[in-house]
């Protein structure tokens, strides 16, 4: 039924390995189809095929539990987190024939992050609190709404939630459609019906928890991380069942090793800063790593070859680094873990004593290519902290960290031998006196909206922005549920004259490609085609298209609201490729555009107010899907 | 002396109790199941227009209590969800003229004391009256000339950008 959709495809042979891929996944669709009653997941997981190009020499794993080419599955479209999608019909030379297909608001007037998902003929959409799952048929013109599943989480959740009430998508797997609430429920939703499968509650928004982050399911395992490291909680991830919903395995990232999950002989992290017993407990002051933050809030990876899951850790619990002596880890950590046990196998913390709220949550993404004359499985990790990571995914080695903000001054560069940041001290925040000018602020400088990469070009692209910060610690008292900050801080425009920049940055060389200014900040993610376009949107409302190889702008269009979602593409039922992305400003800078906002207080909504109150300019909140696709031949 | 929510109770009271009073004492409030909440009303009030006494905070715009109403404010970690200077971030801005449950003094009393539905604690069940009616008085003195502690300026990047930027840039005009 869906084969033409693939059909239409055209020029898929242009790189190398795409035919092959394409002839792969038509095989592999067909026959997971068939077998989807009988055949466990699992065992269809091992079958891994790569997209890769001669020109670049990169290689990105797919595996058919990431769905059928022309679909979108998984949040990030598959577990490499690349954001790169084989279809080409829309192409740099045709992309300045978009058009609108159809528009679709859901009502909630609040930041919609994430993507929507897309199964055979129905695309989902998981809306901002109160979290209603949509699912929409897109056979019917204007794509009829099939059903609404409403899961009813209780409003004590919105109180608690530091950044506005997001949601950052759903994944599918084996029928279902899986998401978490922000008040700490994780739903499976029949993908046909609209039916609750499972539900389970896995956090406490009494004690500050929420959830806003992205499952993905790796085999029969459903992982799940917290928000919250604003209110002193203490971070996890968590294995679900896919068929039951019963926790499998808690991993926290603070704590003794037991319940960190660091107690596997395999555990082995490669430097020496990061190797001995129980440093969830001893890297902090007695007891403080029970409120030790290291949230779980972005983006989950998955190897499907080395079998291990990637993901990236938040702030330490509590903002002011005088009141936590020690390097606090797991904060600001990458770990790789057994996606089975949930046992780690290396972990890597990029920033030891954070003092500026660097989360480092940011996607990680996986890709195989030639380093330095050899061909190495790489892990990208676009910082917070300006600086762009580049780890071997198999050691947890740092091979390189190059800033790609310009104006990053916290840290001067890393030692590679160590793997140690070279902080300047004199940036380094403290109790009880302001820190100036510090670069990037605590935004970072790029948020958790992620960036894509393409094989193509070889080029990761980043949604960045240009905010600096003055910083104060003050006193602090925990009260649970209440935030757990001791942190004065003021963020504002950084130098040159824009706020936000699409940074195309070569990863091989350590070198900016190129970037595209933009005069608002860049809040949303970016999506790559082989159609050599990449898609990002910003938060006054612009979507745009651009050449993936040279950064011209080829196509933009004017969305109702401040963009902070994820461009995503499929092919629809009649074989056309389709682009979808939300309008609905909100997030943490997004916030700012709320009225709820005041922006005479430059210290308001965790000190972003200072750097982004002019988006109370030119945009106001929206909640629409908008469809972009060529017209009609 | 007596709010609005419990006369109106009263009233209602009446007619179900009424018959069954001989002596002249009035029904007691507990004469509906359940307690009574001394909150004041956040609704409109039915029936004739009557103006009500409003309990006043007492201490008005007391300096050195609104100094310790700013302390409070940043103890209890108000600031974190209502802003630094009380502009609004997880929570409402305190110093707009939105006003989602009320703007008098009891009314902002009440909101930090009982708590409000999307995740505003009840501090009632922790602090002494005192200490709310200092954070109230602070709340209430935000964007008045007696507000301690104001918004600072919008900070800006210090120009000229910094220094060791520059004369790189000149050296590789040169070199061009």
């Amino acid at each position: 039924m869906r084969r033409t959709r693939h059909g239409n495809s055209k020029g898929l042979g242009r790189v190398a390995g795409f035919a092959l891929l394409g002839l792969l996944t038509l095989g592999v669709h067909a026959e997971s189809l068939a077998q989807e009653e009988t055949e466990p997941s699992a065992e269809r997981e091992q079958e891994i095929s790569f997209i890769s190009d001669d020109g670049t020499g990169m290689r990105i794993a797919r595996t058919p539990s990431a769905g059928p080419t022309g679909e979108w599955w998984l949040p990030a479209l598959d577990f490499a987190n690349s954001r790169y999608s084989q279809l080409d019909q829309v192409s740099k030379e045709n992309v300045q024939n978009l058009e609108v297909v159809t528009t679709w608001s859901t009502g909630i007037n609040h930041g919609h992050e994430g993507q929507p998902l897309v199964v055979g003929n129905t695309m989902y959409v998981v809306t901002p609190f109160p979290n209603y799952l949509l699912a929409f048929d897109m056979t019917k013109p204007g794509y009829a709404l099939k059903w609404k599943f409403e899961p009813h989480p209780d409003p004590t959740a919105v109180g608690k939630a530091c950044c506005d009430l997001v949601n950052r998508g759903a994944a599918y797997a084996d029928g279902k459609v899986i998401y978490n609430t922000l008040d700490n429920h994780v739903v499976a939703v029949n993908a046909e019906t609209g039916e609750l499968a499972w539900m389970t509650k896995v956090g406490s928004a009494d004690e500050g928890e929420t959830m806003t982050m992205a499952p993905i399911i790796v085999k029969d395992k459903v992982l799940v991380g917290n928000s919250g490291g604003e209110l002193g909680v203490r971070g996890w991830l968590k294995a679900l069942d896919l068929q039951t919903g019963e926790v499998q395995w808690i991993a926290y990232n603070t704590g003794p090793d037991e319940e960190t999950l660091m107690t596997s002989p395999d555990f082995k992290p490669y430097y020496a800063k990061d190797q001995g017993e129980d440093l969830g407990v001893k890297s902090w002051p007695p007891e403080q790593w029970k409120l030790g933050g290291s949230t779980v809030w972005g983006w989950v990876s998955y190897d499907p070859e080395l079998d291990l899951i990637y993901y990236g850790t938040g702030n330490p619990g509590v903002w002011n680094p005088d009141l936590r002596p020690g390097a606090n880890k797991w904060s600001l950590s990458i770990i790789a873990r057994d996606p089975e046990t949930g046992q780690a196998r290396w972990a890597y913390q990029l920033v030891p004593h954070d003092a500026w709220d660097y989360d480092e949550i940011m996607e990680n993404i996986l890709v195989d290519m030639p380093w330095k004359g050899e061909m190495r499985k790489l892990l990208i990790h676009p910082g917070r902290t300006g600086f762009m990571y580049v780890l071997d995914r198999e050691t947890g080695e740092l091979l390189s960290a190059d800033k790609y903000h310009p104006h990053t001054n916290w840290a001067s560069g890393y030692d590679l031998d160590t793997g140690l940041p070279k902080v300047n001290e004199a940036k380094r925040t403290h109790m009880g006196q302001e820190t100036y000018d510090i670069c990037p602020s605590s935004t970072g400088a790029k948020e958790v909206f992620p960036s894509a990469i393409s094989p193509r070009t070889g080029l990761v692209y980043i949604p960045a922005h240009n905010y600096c910060m003055n910083f104060q610690g003050i006193e602090a008292n925990y009260i649970a549920g209440t935030p757990y900050l001791g942190a004065d801080t003021m963020m504002y425009p950084g130098p040159g004259g824009y706020l936000g920049e699409l940074i195309a940055w070569d990863v091989v060389n350590g070198k900016k490609a190129w970037g595209i200014k933009e005069q608002y900040p860049l809040q949303g993610g970016v999506l790559a085609t082989s159609g050599d376009v990449i898609f990002y949107g910003t938060t006054d409302g612009w979507f745009k298209a651009a050449d993936a190889t040279n950064g011209e702008v080829l196509w933009k269009f004017k969305v109702s609201s401040g963009i902070v979602g994820n461009p995503m593409t499929y092919i629809g039922p009649d074989g056309r490729q389709y682009i979808a992305i939300y309008a609905g400003i909100g997030g943490w800078i997004g916030s700012n555009a709320f009225e709820k906002i005041s922006a005479d207080d430059p210290t308001a909504a965790l000190g972003t107010t200072g750097a982004a109150a002019n988006l109370k300019k030119v945009t106001a909140r929206g909640s629409d899907v908008y469809v972009f696709a060529l017209p009609e031949e | 002396m007596k709010s609005p929510v419990i006369l109106t109770s009263f009233l209602l009271a009446l007619p179900l109790t009424g018959g069954a009073q001989q002596e002249a004492e009035p029904a007691p409030a507990g004469a509906l199941p359940g307690e009574i909440s001394q909150s004041e009303a956040i609704g409109t009030q039915p029936g004739p227009d009557r103006t009500l006494p409003k309990t006043q905070n007492p201490y008005g715009m007391d300096s050195n209590a609104l100094a310790e109403g700013r302390r409070l404010f940043v103890w209890y970690n108000c600031y974190g969800c209502h802003g630094g200077r009380g502009g609004g971030g997880m929570g409402p801005s305190l110093r707009d003229a939105t006003w989602l449950y009320g703007f008098s003094d009891q009314a902002i009393f009440n909101s930090i004391a009982d708590g409000r539905r999307y995740g505003m604690p009840a501090w009632g069940t922790k602090l002494p009256a005192e200490q709310i009616w200092k954070i109230t008085a602070y709340i209430k003195s935000m964007g008045t000339e007696f507000e301690p502690k104001a918004p600072p300026p919008n900070p800006v990047y210090p120009e000229p950008p910094p220094r060791r930027d520059i004369p790189r840039q000149q050296e590789r005009k040169g070199a061009d």
